[in-house]
């Protein structure tokens, strides 16, 4: 009795010091810890421009327009990167999308359920698969096969157009945009499977009850409902494919000229800053590719917030799907 | 209030033991400083890289005393040397006059000689092809385009030589083996200096960029038809297959060590700032190998730690050093060389 009348006041008082105590501790902690990321991402930002500086004062916006980057003369552009780096990411996710699309559906909807979870999780492995050697095996297996095969293909039957003429090569935006389809495709696969399996039962069997076939129940209710989900996974891997240094550098030949054909060797603002930065002589080469490198993080802040906005217009805030990772910076 | 003054009390208390435990732990690391010296940080080269790494444990075992040295490219050490973030820098270019003027009294001093060597992969062409120097940069300018090419085959009377499509491959990364190569090439060619020029990136008007030597090695053995340039000890020590390219003296010395050393001692001439190119060679240098460079060390002339810097350097071009350097398909530097640096190392001061 006596105990417990005691304890009472002392417990409340012991309460009351982990209450003064741990709130603003949580409080601060945990704000020091978001104000530590917002830090970070400004001073990184501040950095590049500062290192930029020189170019940018120098070319000015003229440096997005200037087909051009001469060691020699010290002229430099982006053009032929930020070419490089639309069209590879363009053919890459022309590739991903459908494919990545038709994995999912094949999950969800068709695949007899004991395969299912192999085979997701062996399609989410393509992505652990270290970027370096997805290009070495561009070097070596994928390059080869596309001069010896693909590209003399593509050239006999399609060889009018300008983008598949010119000779066959191992490197070239076509190979680094393949290397970049392999490299995509788990990660829009993994976010529209996620997608494709909130989409309610009673909608598809609502639907197979109208005597829909599997088809028809996929095109007119599991497709329609997973719209703005999709549109969030294609940007997601835009993400990831604009940023993508190691593998593309690899594989695309390191020209800095635009070149019609797609056989054609070019670069990527990303494989051209990781291609040169280290080894950057002369006082203006390495402001210009910290200032490819500010270009390169408008892309990828354009990318995140366009994303953002389709994934809340389509009303799937719970679904997270911003491409936050997918930063080269 | 006797509670907070307490609890100021405290925080004073906890700030003054911070304090106290942080000057004492740099009290004690200066002063361990200061009898065993900090060890000497330097960066840059890749090519000097694995001569460097033997020189480090060998100066360690015989001085006690340790060098860092970090690999990151010759325009990275140049870099850092300038913004004095290291004791040293490394470079396989030499300066230009505008980075010189930048890094604000520094010295360079030629501490390894090397050579850059072009590979080739042909079906059906014969081993040890004979090149020179117009075609190696009429094939980088994109103007021989065929193995075929009567340049190549007037070089090479009575072999058989397949029509083959040219892939000239490059370093598409800052490279001392693009600048060596373009650096010869420019000598050779007014037309390539004009439109390309010498640098560790340049622009080139045809061909496929690959990173590293492994990766233009790849380039080259992956296509058929392909050439391309990497360094001597890494197309020795992966039996590349070479072309052999004629010298000023008309003569096709095989790539190696034997061959760039008589390069480097044709040529006695020192340029400013302790340049020395071997693009140009003498007519009477039957076997110099027309594609040889030095590679420097770049130190600040005022430094806190010049005495360490002169010992380290002048062991490096010393004798004992330069020893490990053919086993590494380095040549030893030649003896004038050796005086000019041992002259320049004495003018590094505290």
């Amino acid at each position: 009795m006596e105990a417990g009348a005691l304890s009472t006041p002392v417990l409340r008082a012991r309460r009351n010091l982990t209450d003064r105590i741990g709130d603003p501790l949580l409080r601060g902690l945990s704000g020091l810890a978001a104000a530590v990321a917002v830090v970070l991402l400004v001073a990184i930002a501040y950095e590049v421009v500062h290192i930029a500086w020189p170019a940018i004062s120098k070319f000015g916006l003229g440096f997005l327009t200037t087909n051009d980057w001469n060691p020699v003369t010290e002229r430099f552009g982006a053009a032929p990167f930020i070419y490089g780096t639309v069209v590879t990411s363009a053919i890459a996710l022309l590739f991903a999308a459908p494919l990545s699309i038709a994995i999912s559906i094949y999950l969800t909807e068709l695949a007899p359920s004991r395969l299912r979870r192999p085979v997701a999780t062996l399609v989410d492995m393509l992505a652990a698969i270290p970027s370096v050697i997805l290009g070495l095996w561009g070097i070596l297996v994928l390059g080869p096969f596309m001069h010896d095969t693909i590209e003399p293909a593509l050239k006999s039957a399609f060889g009018f157009l300008p983008i598949f003429s010119g000779d066959p090569s191992a490197f070239g935006y076509l190979t680094a945009a393949l290397i970049l389809t392999i490299m995509t495709t788990p990660i829009i696969t993994s976010v529209t499977r996620e997608v494709f399996e909130t989409v309610p039962g009673e909608l598809k069997e609502g639907s197979y009850a109208l005597g829909s076939t599997r088809w028809e129940m996929v095109r007119q209710v599991v497709l329609p409902y997973s719209r703005a989900g999709i549109v969030g996974a294609v940007i997601l891997g835009l993400g990831r494919a604009i940023g993508e240094a190691i593998a593309v550098a690899q594989v695309i030949g390191g020209a800095s000229l635009i070149n019609a054909s797609l056989f054609h060797t070019g670069s990527t603002m990303a494989a051209q800053i990781a291609a040169q930065f280290q080894g950057a002589p002369g006082a203006l080469q390495q402001p210009s590719l910290a200032y490819l490198g500010l270009i390169l993080l408008v892309f990828e802040v354009i990318v995140n917030v366009v994303a953002r906005l389709i994934v809340q217009r389509g009303g799937l805030e719970d679904t997270d799907v911003t491409p936050t990772e997918a930063g080269a910076l | 209030m006797t509670k907070r003054l307490l609890s100021v009390g405290m925080a004073l208390a906890l700030t003054i033991a911070v304090a106290a435990c942080g000057s004492s732990s740099s009290s004690t690391s200066s002063s361990s400083g200061g009898s065993s010296s900090s060890p000497l940080v330097g960066a840059g080269s890749t090519l000097v890289a694995p001569l460097m790494s033997k020189w480090q444990s060998d100066y360690a075992s015989k001085t006690k005393e340790t060098v860092t040295y970090g690999a990151i490219g010759s325009g990275g050490g140049i870099a850092q040397i300038t913004s004095r973030t290291v004791d040293f820098g490394a470079s396989d270019a030499p300066l230009t006059s505008e980075q010189f003027k930048e890094a604000n009294g520094v010295e360079q001093i030629p501490w390894a000689l090397s050579g850059t060597v072009p590979a080739y992969n042909v079906k059906g062409a014969p081993k040890n092809l004979k090149l020179n120097g117009e075609v190696l940069a009429g094939i980088y300018l994109g103007k021989i385009t065929a193995w075929n090419d009567p340049a190549i085959a007037k070089l090479n009377p009575g072999a058989s030589l397949p029509s083959t499509k040219i892939t000239p491959v490059y370093r598409s990364d800052g490279s001392g083996d693009t600048y060596a190569f373009t650096n010869y090439l420019s000598t050779v060619s007014p037309e390539f200096k004009s439109k390309v020029g010498a640098s560790t990136t340049v622009k080139f008007p045809t061909g496929v960029g690959a990173e590293k030597n492994d990766g233009v090695a790849a380039a080259i053995s992956q296509t058929d038809g392909a050439i391309g340039y990497v360094g001597l000890a890494y197309a020795l020590s992966n039996e590349l297959s070479m072309p052999l390219v004629e010298n000023s003296a008309g003569s096709f010395p095989v790539p190696g060590v034997k061959s760039v050393t008589a390069a480097a001692a044709a040529v006695s001439k020192i340029g400013p700032n302790n340049e020395i190119s071997l693009a140009g060679l003498p007519s009477t240098a039957k076997g110099a190998y027309p594609i040889s460079t030095y590679t420097y060390v770049i130190v600040p002339l005022k430094t806190e730690k010049a005495d360490a810097l002169k010992k380290f350097i002048t062991y490096a071009i010393g004798p004992a050093a330069q020893e490990f350097g053919p086993d590494l398909d380095f040549a030893p530097l030649p003896a004038q060389v050796v005086a000019a640096d041992k002259k320049a190392i004495a003018k590094i001061g505290g």
